[in-house]
């Protein structure tokens, strides 16, 4: 099998639902040492975040998130982001995360939302 | 294309299909048709577009991805690995349409991409996010990447005007 027909190397996911009353469009990729996902109700990216798991020896793990472009003083998108990579870690992969939130409205709702969708189609 | 027939009048006429209505009247419909279908295809402004392709070229692999949102462009560029690299964000801006780009991840002291970035924005004028894993020092696979990306942002009707 030759590069053109091996498949793509990255998969993803696409879907498009209504969250608290907003259109949002969700896009979850897998790359070889990233997960990225975008959830945008606006048409952009909006704030993006990376978060990782922290390199450490005890039993519970910690996580770091940090926004890297956008909005720093929302914690709710923060608290998205820590949702998610904690999810990742649960699931068995050490694989950092970049998630990239363009909402409408900040509320817990609508992270609760998008946390779901994301969770419900994941690649992880 | 239907056969039609030259009438008295001068005017073409085409033959009639067996229901009776005329085979130009069924085309008309058809396009309409097609063109209610190609919109639901493309969907609204704000729907998300996905397009993948590799390209092989000097005995590397280049994997591209595109996703396109109403306002912006992000796009990922593989070089043999399916490594997310550095993130770079690119935009115009004003006041004299200048372009502006930024690290996001990683790339602090590696520029492949922030050029690619750059660049994109001024042939297109699209606002992007770009995450680029090919090696630095490679002008060539640089230059290479980036004319394949910027064809097929062209090619799929992405760009608004150059800057």
């Amino acid at each position: 099998m030759d590069a053109l027909s091996a498949p793509f190397p990255v998969r993803h996911r696409k879907l498009s639902l209504d969250i608290q009353g907003n259109k949002t469009d969700i896009v979850i990729c897998s790359y070889d040492d990233h997960f990225l996902v975008i959830a945008t109700q606006i048409g952009s990216m909006g704030t993006t975040l990376h978060a990782r798991k922290e390199e450490g020896v005890s039993i519970h793990p910690t996580f770091s998130v940090s926004v890297i472009f956008g909005k720093r003083d929302e914690p709710v998108l923060v608290a998205c982001a820590r949702q998610l990579i904690e999810h990742i870690s649960n699931c068995g992969s050490s694989r950092p995360l970049v998630l990239s939130l363009g909402l409408k409205d900040h509320s817990v709702g609508t992270l609760r939302g998008v946390v779901t969708a994301v969770i419900v189609n994941r690649l992880w | 294309m239907a056969q039609g027939s030259l009438d008295s009048n001068g005017d073409i006429t085409y033959p009639t299909s067996i229901d009776g209505e005329s085979s130009a009247a069924n085309v008309n419909a058809g396009l309409d048709r097609l063109r209610i279908n190609a919109a639901d295809e493309n969907d609204d402004d704000g729907a998300v577009q996905i397009t993948c392709f590799s390209d092989l070229s000097d005995d590397l692999t280049l994997h591209f991805q595109i996703i396109r949102l109403h306002k912006q462009i992000y796009a990922w560029i593989g070089c043999n690995s399916a490594k997310f690299g550095h993130l770079y964000a690119a935009a115009p801006t004003r006041p004299n349409n200048m372009v502006s780009v930024t690290s996001l991840l990683g790339g602090a002291s590696d520029n492949t991409g922030s050029g690619i970035a750059r660049r994109i924005v001024l042939k297109t004028g699209l606002n992007v996010v770009l995450a680029c894993n090919i090696p630095k020092d490679s002008p060539m696979l640089e230059a290479a990447a980036e004319k394949k990306l910027v064809r097929k942002l062209i090619d799929l009707g992405y760009t608004k005007s150059k800057i």
